[in-house]
């Protein structure tokens, strides 16, 4: 988790969800890119965030494209964000004793435009939160932020504001992390991805 | 080593047949009758219960299973070859749900059961399955009706008939059936079906039923509810007789 | 036998990764931590039937993880089981335990008897020697009446009529001890269930927030989930939202979702159009 740094959090706002995350990856204390991605688009209006281990990061993000495409052509329908929530936590919990080193954040709109999110810690176990969920080395700055700057029924403008100062001020605090910021709002009728101004030490 | 040796038992014949699956299909033809009506709200399944003899204890004896939640099954053919894949049908279902913690819907239960069947026609050493099912699961989609071939072929049915009499009663249920049909009607349909061509006294002991009706309902926490296939009891398919008779 | 794609799993655990991670440690870095349940978790005897309580607090490390997470999982309509330890064990083995009575339940065509799910438990845990860290505590009521075991991560297991696990079990059981009696009834067992959880809650670190309560009875089972919430969080006096445009954006991208709707017409069949399969 700390090998390559980086931060995911999202929020649930009024019929809408936010993800966002840093940019930043790392060899320990050396910055190797500002433009490493950390969420992906599962389905349309679900996204996966996977912080942690770079190597890791990006053979589940295949993998889970894999399966997420899988049980498109299966089952012909789009997998709704809980069930992908389910599939990730069997994926990761098949590893238990050889754990992937990431900690998976799945955040989007179901078929019927509620908001869902969750995350898991390294071996699946699934935290279904109503609010916000953090994810990262920047886990306890983001905690902070997001316990005092989160409220119910935010708009999607406003949601993107409060997601976007909360991952920036967090990630301030967290050396292996930041290096520049997305966000992506997800709303029942358009996703509005935004990269964000941030500093850059 | 063995399996060097166990060549498929299914095989072409120069005319482009499978003989073997058609006399698995002939076992099935042969086989205890059992109807299938899709509803507007859910669907019935219903076969005949019929001991050879006056001295078999019949009372455990299961032709209509539940397989998972919402979804139930029942077979025309050959019961010993029924019960494995009564047992595969309810395994798949469980690892479908230790991955999704979720119901799998009927197509995707049918498909595996059916790649199970498949598989019997093209391994050594093993036989094509003796029966054909009838399957009936309501989910997400809405209330499903499939029937299973020995060969590994799947279809829908609004309603339809498998085994013995199944010309017959598919003539029957072509003039009873139509789109507006209700569950309470299906049943006494399915049941008129089946005293069509049977033998004997048709009693709450000689014929099973299986329902699953309602409509999927959204919790407050977002989880989908799906309605429960159960299965009649003795009671309850005696009163539907009495009002039949 | 069945689908041999890669997406299904082929059951049992992978160890792929096991090597490398221990050779990472080995270099000095730090793994991540697992969720854990500090808990407390406790389960008792009365007279018509079994009581299961909880709290609801998860942890990784010393921070919340989960402050409303849910401790009592479904085992089979007649039993539920508390779950103690690491968080994801506890989920997985008592959702696996659950799905192989399922099975026995239909195959036997009787309900699950609790030891049968208390066998299957500690046959698991035992197997992998403590490794999998799910302490629990099983209760239901079955054709001989209300049960009530504690499993360890080991595979151990005792048969108590009334019992407290987690990091909270000492602050439970002196409630316990001091004031059960046998034979209570329905109300009052709720309640001692509840302070025992509360008594965990306030002076146990690793429990917190509610208390999550379960009544199994011979007939009836009742989820009386946040049965207690001593710790409402206070309402915020101020607003703490952003004058919109605070955050500074390089780049904006906007996808619009369009519904997309189809109609099919049918085209005036012509006979040219046929072609003969002869």
């Amino acid at each position: 988790m700390e090998y390559n740094g980086g931060a995911v959090v999202a929020m649930v706002g009024k019929n809408c969800v936010a993800i966002a995350c840093d940019k930043r990856l790392g060899v320990q204390a050396m910055t190797i890119s500002t433009e490493f991605k950390k969420i992906f688009q599962a389905t349309p209006k679900t996204y996966l965030g996977l912080p942690g281990l770079a190597t890791d990061v990006q053979t589940l993000a295949e993998k889970f494209r894999f399966k997420i495409n899988m049980y498109k052509l299966k089952e012909e329908r789009e997998i709704e964000p809980r069930t992908l929530a389910h599939l990730v936590s069997s994926t990761l919990y098949e590893r238990r004793f050889g754990p992937w080193f990431t900690e998976p954040v799945v955040a989007g709109l179901d078929k019927n435009n509620n908001p869902f999110i969750c995350n898991t810690d390294t071996i699946g176990c699934i935290n279904f939160a109503k609010d916000f969920v953090v994810s990262g080395t920047s886990t306890n700055q983001l905690y902070g932020m997001c316990e005092s700057l989160w409220e119910p029924d935010l708009e999607p403008e406003d949601l993107f504001e409060t997601i976007s100062q909360a991952l920036m001020n967090a990630v301030d605090r967290d050396c292996l992390a930041g290096w520049g910021a997305e966000v992506v709002v997800i709303t029942p009728d358009k996703i509005i991805t935004r990269t964000l101004k941030s500093r850059m030490d | 080593m063995a399996d060097r040796y166990s060549f498929s038992l299914t095989t072409f014949s120069p005319s482009g047949k499978l003989v073997q699956i058609e006399y698995a299909l002939n076992v099935v033809s042969q086989g205890v009758t059992s109807i299938g009506i899709k509803a507007t709200n859910g669907i019935v399944i219903a076969t005949e219960k019929k001991a050879v003899s006056t001295l078999i204890d019949d009372s455990s004896l299961e032709k209509v299973s539940v397989i998972s939640k919402n979804i139930g099954m029942v077979y025309s053919g050959m019961g010993p070859d029924y019960r494995v894949l009564v047992n595969k049908a309810r395994k798949a279902a469980q690892a479908y749900k230790r991955v999704y913690m979720e119901e799998p819907p009927t197509a995707i239960l049918v498909k595996e059961i059916a790649s199970v069947m498949q598989e019997f026609t093209q391994s050594g050493g093993v036989r094509p399955f003796g029966v054909s099912l009838l399957i009936a699961g309501f989910d997400e989609s809405g209330p499903w009706l499939y029937q299973v071939d020995p060969s590994g072929s799947y279809w829908p049915w609004k309603a339809t008939a498998i085994g013995k009499n199944m010309v017959n009663a598919k003539t029957f249920l072509e003039k009873r059936y139509n789109e507006e049909i209700e569950l309470e009607d299906a049943i006494h349909t399915a049941i008129l079906t089946l005293k069509e061509g049977f033998e004997g006294q048709m009693t709450e002991n000689t014929i099973e039923i299986g329902v699953i009706t309602g409509s999927p309902t959204v919790q407050e926490d977002g989880v989908v509810v799906l309605p429960e296939f159960r299965k009649l009891s003795p009671n309850e398919i005696k009163d539907y007789l009495a009002n039949i008779a | 036998m069945t689908s041999r794609l890669p997406s299904q799993a082929k059951g049992g655990f992978n160890f792929d990764n096991h090597v490398r991670n221990a050779a990472m440690e080995g270099k000095g870095a730090a793994l991540p931590k697992a969720t854990k349940t500090g808990t407390t978790i406790v389960g008792l005897i009365y007279k018509d039937g079994v009581v299961l309580g909880a709290d609801t607090r998860a942890t990784a490390g010393p921070i919340v993880a989960d402050k409303n997470c849910e401790k009592i999982h479904y085992l089979a309509p007649n039993m539920y089981c508390c779950g103690a330890g690491t968080a994801a064990d506890t989920e997985m083995t008592t959702s696996l335990i659950s799905s192989q009575l399922e099975l026995h339940r239909l195959a036997t065509g009787r309900q699950a008897r609790i030891v049968t799910a208390m066998t299957l438990l500690k046959q698991m845990l035992f197997k992998y020697q403590g490794h999998i860290g799910a302490a629990l505590i099983l209760g239901g009521v079955d054709i001989s009446g209300p049960q009530l075991y504690t499993i360890y991560p080991h595979g151990s297991t005792d048969k108590l009529p009334y019992v407290t696990m987690g990091s909270g079990s000492l602050n439970a059981m002196s409630v316990f001890e001091s004031r059960w009696t046998p034979n209570m009834d329905r109300e009052s067992a709720i309640e001692l269930v509840k302070d025992a959880i509360e008594a965990g809650i306030f002076n146990d670190l690793g429990s917190g927030s509610n208390v999550d309560v379960v009544v199994l009875t011979k007939d009836k089972v009742d989820v009386l989930r946040n049965y207690a919430r001593p710790n409402e969080r206070g309402v915020k006096e101020a607003s703490y939202v952003f004058r919109r445009g605070t955050t500074q954006v390089l780049k904006t991208s906007i996808r619009d979702m369009v519904d997309i709707k189809e109609t099919v017409e049918s085209i005036a069949t012509s006979t040219a159009m046929e072609v003969d399969a002869v």
